[in-house]
C-alpha cells in the first residue's frame, strides 16, 4: 500500500476537474465501484480501474494521476455510463482530465496510428471513419510540394486500426495491425496458397477474431489447439478487418471465414463491432447476389461475459463448413 | 511502305465510347497521322479481318484494343491481333477490367438470353427465337460467334503489355499516352498509362470528411450540396479507391465518381475496399437494427462497388474457382 502524504496533495486539481469541459460530475462519485466491475480494460489491464482515478483526482493526487499510464487508456467504450448509479459519465470525466494533462504535456504511453504522408492521397475516409475523431486533414509539405494529408492526434487515437482498414493507399499502419503484418499472419508457412497441404475432409476455415473477444487464459489456450487447417489472426478490433483479405482468402479456395467482434454495445472502440457487422452482412449480401454461398462468411459476437466461447464459435463453423461440404458432395454425386 | 508508327484499333465488347474518345482527339489526330500509320481500325476505316491475317507476325507495331471478351469472335481477334502487334494495349475500362459488360457475370448465358429476348418489356418475340450458333435459311447457312458464359478482360484472353483505363479513356490522356509510344517514353510493360498514381479524391476539390453518414441514398434521390464530399452525404463514390487521371468529369456534373479508372496500385480488389470504406462511415450512434437498415439501403451491392471492375476482381475469381 502506497502512502499518501497531505503535504504533496494538490487540492486545487478537483476544482480544476471540475472546470473542465466534462468534468462537471466529479464529486457525484461515491466510490461505489460499479464502473470498474464493467470496464472492458480493466478486464485485460488489472492496473485500470476508474474508482481509483477519480478518488485520486478528488484527493489531489495530481503527480500520480498523471504518472499514471492507465488514466490513458479509457477507450470510451461508454459499457460503465449506464450502469453508474449517478448517472456520471465516466467516459468525458476521463477526457476532461487528460485534456489537463494535455495541456500540462504528459503524453499518452500507447502507440497510435502513423500516416505516411508521401503515400496519403488526402481523402479523409480515415478521418470520417475514426470512431475517436482522432485524425484531421492538414495542409503540409510533402517532398517539396503542399498536399493535405492525414494527421494523427496522439491524444484521442485508441490504436483500433479502423482508420488502417479504410485507407486505399495503405498509407496507415497500427503497431502490429498493419496491412503487412495480417497478410503475414494470414499467409504464413503457406498457408492460403498451399491448397493441397490439406485433405478434404480438413476444410480451411480463417478466424479473425478482436482482441477484446479473449480475456482468460483458458481462451488462448484452446485457440492454440485447433488443428493447422484453421488458421487464427487476431487483430486489435473486429472494425480493423478489410473485405480484401476475406476475398484474398476465398480466392485462394479457403471454404469459410468467420469474423468474431464484440457484442452489441460492448465495443472496445466504440463503434467497431457495427463497422464490423456492416461490412460482413454487406460482403454477405454480396456474395449472393453473385450467386456464391453467403455461408461461406460469418460474422458472430461474443461477450464480455461470454468467457471461453470464442473456441466454441470457432469449432462451430468448422462443423458448419464440413457438413456443407459434404451436402456439396452428395449434390455433385447425384 | 512508310516507316510511320503500324497502329491497330480494334472493338471487341464495347458501347463505342472508346472509339469516340480517340475521335474527340480533334485536330490531334492530325498530328497522330504524321507519325502513325492506321493499318486496322474497323469503327474508323475500312478494313477486314483478312487484311489483318495476311500481315507477317509483329506488324503492327502497337494495337489498341478496347472492348471486353464475350464472344468467340472476340477471343479469336485478340488472338490474332495479340499475335500480328508488338505491342498490345487494353484500352479502356471493358478490355482493363470489363467494365459495364462484365456486370452479366451476374448470371450466365441462359441468364442474358431470357432477359434480353424474352423478359425485357419491350420485347416482343412470340416465337421465343433465341440467338443459335447456327441455323439454316432459304438463302443458306448462317454462323453466330459463340457468346460465353462468362466476360472476359483481355488480359485474361492474351497477354497485355499496358492498359489505359477509362470509361473512356478522356482525350488528353490518351494523347498523353500516344506522345510517350511515338518518343519511345513507355514506362515497364505490365504498367497502367495515361493516369494518376493516387486516387481521385487527392484532385477533388469537394469539402471532406466532416460528416458521419446516417443514411445511404442514389444519386437520383437527393439533391447533393455541390460543395462537400458525396461521401459525406451517403451517395456512395467510388473516388477513394478510383485511379486519379480522368479530370473528375463526373465530379464536375455533380455525379459521383463511378470508378472508370479502375483501382490505384495496392488495391487488389476495388469493390470490397470500397465497401469496407462505406460501411465505416457509418453513424457511431448507430445499433444493430440501425446498422441493418443502413446495408439494405445500399440497392445493388455488387453493380454500385464492382461497376467497371468486376471481370477483374477477386469476387470474379472466387466465382470461377467454384464454377
Amino acid at each position: 500500500m502506497a502512502t499518501v502524504l497531505s503535504n504533496q496533495l494538490d487540492p486545487t486539481f478537483k476544482d480544476e476537474v471540475l472546470a473542465e469541459p466534462g468534468g462537471e460530475h466529479l464529486l457525484r462519485c461515491y466510490s461505489c465501484g460499479t464502473c470498474m466491475a464493467t470496464c472492458l480494460v480493466r478486464r485485460y489491464n488489472e492496473e485500470f480501474n476508474p474508482r481509483r482515478v477519480l478518488r485520486m483526482v478528488m484527493l489531489g493526487m495530481r503527480e500520480q494521476v498523471f504518472r499514471n499510464p492507465t488514466v490513458w487508456l479509457c477507450s470510451a467504450c461508454d459499457a460503465c455510463y449506464p450502469r453508474c448509479p449517478q448517472g456520471i459519465h465516466i467516459s468525458e470525466l476521463m477526457q476532461a482530465i487528460k485534456n489537463i494533462g494535455m495541456r500540462e504535456g504528459y503524453e499518452p504511453p500507447g502507440p497510435v496510428a502513423e500516416v505516411d504522408d508521401t503515400a496519403c492521397s488526402g481523402c479523409g475516409m480515415c478521418v470520417m471513419a475514426c470512431p475517436y475523431e482522432a485524425l484531421y486533414l492538414k495542409d503540409k509539405e510533402v517532398e517539396g510540394t503542399m498536399h493535405r494529408v492525414s494527421h494523427v492526434d496522439r491524444y484521442r487515437c485508441m490504436s483500433c486500426g479502423v482508420c488502417a482498414a479504410v485507407c486505399p493507399l495503405s498509407a496507415i499502419s497500427v503497431e502490429g495491425y498493419s496491412n503487412e503484418d495480417v497478410l503475414v499472419r494470414m499467409q504464413s508457412g503457406g498457408w492460403l496458397s498451399d491448397r493441397q497441404a490439406f485433405s478434404p475432409d480438413e476444410p480451411r476455415v480463417l478466424v479473425f477474431h478482436c482482441n477484446w473477444c479473449t480475456r482468460v487464459e483458458s481462451d488462448w489456450a484452446a485457440l492454440s489447439e485447433f488443428p493447422p487447417n484453421v488458421r487464427i489472426v487476431p487483430i486489435a478490433c473486429s472494425g480493423r478487418v478489410d473485405p480484401q483479405f476475406i476475398l484474398l482468402a476465398l480466392s485462394e479456395g479457403v471454404d469459410g471465414v468467420l469474423v468474431v467482434g464484440c457484442d452489441p454495445g460492448e465495443c472496445h472502440y466504440k463503434q467497431g463491432n457495427y463497422i464490423a457487422q456492416g461490412k460482413m452482412h454487406l460482403f454477405e449480401r454480396s456474395l449472393s447476389q453473385m450467386g456464391l454461398d453467403p455461408s461461406r462468411v460469418r460474422f458472430a459476437q461474443t461477450g464480455t461475459d461470454d468467457r471461453g466461447r470464442l473456441p466454441h464459435l470457432i469449432e462451430q463453423m468448422v462443423d458448419d463448413v464440413k457438413a456443407r461440404a459434404l451436402v456439396g458432395a452428395v449434390a455433385s454425386e447425384v | 511502305m512508310s516507316d510511320k508508327l503500324k497502329l491497330a484499333l480494334y472493338w471487341a465488347a464495347s458501347c463505342g465510347g472508346c472509339e469516340i474518345a480517340v475521335i474527340e482527339l480533334g485536330e490531334k489526330l492530325l498530328d497522330l497521322m504524321e507519325a502513325a500509320e492506321i493499318v486496322f481500325w474497323p469503327a474508323g476505316t475500312d478494313f477486314k479481318y483478312a487484311d489483318v491475317e495476311a500481315m507477317a507476325d509483329g506488324y503492327i507495331d502497337m494495337c489498341l484494343f478496347n472492348g471486353a471478351i464475350r464472344t468467340a469472335e472476340n477471343e479469336h481477334i485478340a488472338k490474332l491481333l495479340r499475335r500480328k502487334s508488338k505491342v498490345m494495349v487494353a484500352f479502356g475500362s471493358c478490355a482493363h477490367e470489363g467494365c459495364i459488360p462484365a456486370l452479366a457475370n451476374l448470371t450466365d448465358r441462359e441468364g442474358v438470353f431470357t432477359r434480353a429476348y424474352l423478359e425485357t418489356p419491350s420485347t416482343d418475340n412470340p416465337e421465343c427465337t433465341l440467338p443459335q450458333m447456327h441455323c439454316v435459311v432459304p438463302e443458306g447457312e448462317l454462323d453466330l460467334p459463340e457468346f460465353y458464359d462468362t466476360v472476359k478482360t483481355l488480359a485474361q484472353t492474351v497477354k497485355v503489355d499496358y492498359f489505359v483505363p477509362g470509361c473512356p479513356p478522356v482525350a488528353e490522356q490518351i494523347w498523353n499516352v500516344l506522345q510517350a509510344v511515338i518518343s519511345g517514353n513507355l514506362p515497364e510493360p505490365g504498367s497502367v498509362v495515361g493516369a494518376g498514381q493516387k486516387t481521385v479524391c487527392e484532385e477533388c476539390e469537394r469539402i471532406k470528411g466532416e460528416h458521419k453518414v446516417k443514411r445511404f441514398v442514389r444519386p437520383h434521390e437527393v439533391i447533393a450540396d455541390p460543395e462537400r464530399c458525396f461521401l459525406e452525404q451517403g451517395i456512395i463514390c467510388a473516388g477513394p479507391v478510383t485511379r486519379a487521371g480522368c479530370g473528375r468529369p463526373c465530379l464536375h456534373a455533380q455525379m459521383p465518381c463511378r470508378g472508370c479508372y479502375g483501382p490505384p496500385d495496392g488495391v487488389y480488389d476495388q469493390g470490397a475496399k470500397l465497401l469496407g470504406i462505406v460501411m465505416s462511415l457509418i453513424d457511431g450512434e448507430a445499433d444493430p437494427e440501425e446498422v441493418q437498415r443502413l446495408v439494405s439501403e445500399i440497392v445493388d451491392p455488387v453493380g454500385t462497388f464492382y461497376r467497371f471492375s468486376l471481370a477483374d476482381s477477386l469476387l470474379q475469381t472466387v466465382k470461377s474457382k467454384r464454377d
